[in-house]
């Protein structure tokens, strides 16, 4: 059995300062309980997934591992799209560059445009995924 | 099925590494939660290392060795237990906050409710984003469990110098624990990482409030564990998948295994209870395999380690109590050596350098720039001020709490409280000196990452707020067996 100091009671100030701190900690409760996302309406956001499946067919086409160069669209979007991009094709690594022997394109939302002229266009397997030879191999 | 294997040897395999070197027996309920939770990181840090060993050694058959392991284990165990002393130890917790039953019913029900909606909160936040909740997750930690997982011979080039973004420098506790529990069901499962992220946050709370009713008892534990549970940015990152979570839990391991050696320490009169000051260096050890700043931490702690040992070899002031001797010291680095030596080797061989050394000229130019140390402490202050995102800010409701409820009484067993306190204070610093000559735009790194650095420390911070809160002299004259606070036990 535990043997247990015997401290005095807590002062008056003391229970007063512990039950004004615990009805704050509450409050922050419900703000977690309000931030949280419905049960009614739980929608995975599942891009890493829906990423996997739009280079899952290109997968196919390339080497289990090595290095590959990569070409995607500018914008906002152009950094995520890009780890999502190596992230799906993992073990093989995606540089962001097309001096290449294989180069992946990444057009999401739009056709590509101004491509360098080193890459000849060897597949389009939709979904704006698109696999390239690259003309100035590192 | 072998899902059900993996998960039964990592916990068994934590179990047994806890049991082997916290040799006496449990008191109570809140002492064997205190191990389980602790079971629970050390467990998953053992399989990660372990995976890592095996890739490194090109070891195909993972379960034949996995079983290995947890056999070498188990002989520990039994060894360690055959030299167990027979006699249990007598526990003297710190005085606790005696409360009415009014109030303490009131707390015990605050806790239960702000247990539960954190509950439902990460739970949902982990359906909504399976693959966590930013981009950390898919960009660096699952992102190397999937090159450990798929790359074969070739997992080395998950770590290449053509993906800087991906932090290939970052240790790899969570991916390499990720990469094992894929390894047995034989896919990449995002619910593995999705998961591990989720245990890791309720073992952090479960393990603050089992500490503190090991160490003081229910009513402060109830306090912290209110208190972390309803932090609106811990129960965020919750469901991230990030390092930092994980991290938090070894930094609160090692302070909390730190105040229980010293407690024993002072109860134990045939001899000091070493194996709870290595599993002190060990939690301290996995939070460097954790993430860089875990490095940080763990130097931290053994300076803190060194300067207690150096301070307390003239004769200690009356009531003073050495924390660790040179003897104590020299068993602590033994247990942090290999550890030490893998992360090292790990550095070396496989990860490239970090970026933040790489321009020597410009690091020393930002040393010697005033204004970027006054743009950080301006980003300390914000950030120590509004952290948590709560609705009433936790750091202000803290201090008007500990100006409520004062401390008092002799200094006497305060050793383990210094070298925590400075420990993390060091790490802090540590912290504030890497945004002095970050590589990055300082103003973009404070911002996407201060909240998460102090969200490393938070529970630890919570820890030994509430275990030193309202502390008084009686603490060293009044000590009753049969105590009516026995009723207050867990």
């Amino acid at each position: 059995m535990p043997i247990l100091p015997l401290s005095e009671s807590a002062s008056p100030r003391a229970k007063a300062a512990i039950l004004l701190f615990t009805l704050c900690c509450l409050l922050s409760t419900i703000r977690i309980l309000r931030q949280a996302p419905s049960p009614a309406r739980v929608s995975p956001d599942n891009i890493s997934e829906q990423s996997d499946q739009r280079f899952a067919a290109v997968k196919t086409r390339l080497p289990a591992t090595g290095v590959i160069g990569y070409i995607g669209e500018s914008g906002n979007s152009s950094v995520p799209d890009y780890y999502l991009t190596q992230y799906a094709l993992a073990p093989l690594v995606v540089d962001r560059s097309t001096k290449h022997a294989i180069v992946i394109g990444n057009f999401p939302y739009s056709p590509p445009s101004d491509l360098p002229p080193n890459l000849r266009l060897l597949q389009d397997f939709g979904n704006g995924v698109l696999l390239f030879a690259g003309g100035d191999a590192r | 099925m072998n899902i059900v294997l993996a998960l039964g040897l990592c916990l068994i395999s934590g179990c047994l590494a806890i049991s082997s070197a916290w040799t006496h027996e449990a008191a109570d309920r809140s002492e064997r939660l205190m191990k389980l939770f602790l079971s629970v990181g050390f467990g998953l840090s053992i399989v990660s290392i372990s995976f890592f060993v095996e890739r490194l050694l090109g070891i195909v058959h993972i379960r034949a060795t996995d079983l290995c392991l947890t056999t070498l284990l188990l002989g520990i165990y039994f060894w360690a237990r055959s030299r167990r002393k027979s006699a249990h130890s007598i526990v003297s917790r710190l005085p606790d906050l005696r409360l009415p039953p009014w109030l303490q019913n009131f707390l015990m029900a605050s806790f239960a409710i702000s247990l539960l909606a954190a509950i439902y909160a990460t739970v949902l936040r982990a359906l909504v984003h399976p693959h966590g909740y930013g981009w950390d997750a898919f960009s660096i930690w699952n992102l190397h469990a999937r090159f450990l997982f798929l790359g074969g011979m070739h997992w080395r080039e998950g770590f290449s110098t053509l993906i800087p973004w991906s932090h290939p420098d970052y240790p790899l506790l969570a991916p390499a624990a990720i990469a094992h529990f894929w390894s047995y069901i034989g896919q990449g499962d995002p619910i593995v990482p999705s998961i591990i992220s989720l245990v890791f946050t309720f073992a952090t709370l479960g393990l603050l409030v089992s500490a503190l009713a090991t160490l003081r008892g229910v009513a402060s534990a109830a306090l912290a564990g209110i208190a972390l549970a309803s932090t609106p940015f811990f129960i965020e990152q919750g469901a991230s998948q990030y390092a930092d979570i994980p991290l938090s839990f070894f930094f609160l391991a090692t302070v909390a295994l730190l105040h229980l050696y010293q407690q024993r320490s002072a109860e134990i009169a045939d001899g000091r209870p070493l194996g709870l000051l290595v599993l002190a260096g060990v939690a301290a050890s996995f939070a460097a395999w954790t993430k860089n700043e875990g490095m940080l931490f763990l130097v931290a702690f053994v300076v803190c380690s060194i300067l207690s040992a150096l301070r307390w070899r003239r004769p200690p002031a009356s009531g003073q109590l050495p924390l660790t001797s040179m003897r104590e010291l020299a068993v602590l680095l033994l247990a942090i050596a290999p550890f030490l030596l893998l992360i090292a080797w790990f550095k070396h061989s496989i990860a490239p350098p970090g970026d933040l050394f790489a321009n020597p000229e410009t690091m020393i130019q930002k040393i010697l720039s005033p204004p970027r140390y006054w743009a950080i402490l301006r980003w300390y202050a914000k950030q120590f001020l509004r952290f948590g995102t709560w609705v009433v800010p936790a750091t202000a409701l803290l201090i008007v709490l500990r100006f409520l409820i004062p401390s008092s009484g002799t200094r006497r067993r305060e050793t383990a409280r210094w070298s925590s306190v400075m420990t993390l204070a060091l790490t802090l610093c540590g912290y504030f000196a890497i945004y002095v000559i970050t590589p990055n735009d300082l103003f973009w790194h404070l911002r996407f990452s201060l909240n998460r650095l102090f969200l490393q420390v938070w529970p630890s911070a919570l820890f030994l707020f509430f275990l030193f809160l309202g502390r008084r002299a009686s603490l060293e004259s009044q000590t009753e067996p049969n105590s009516p606070r026995n009723e207050a036990n867990c």
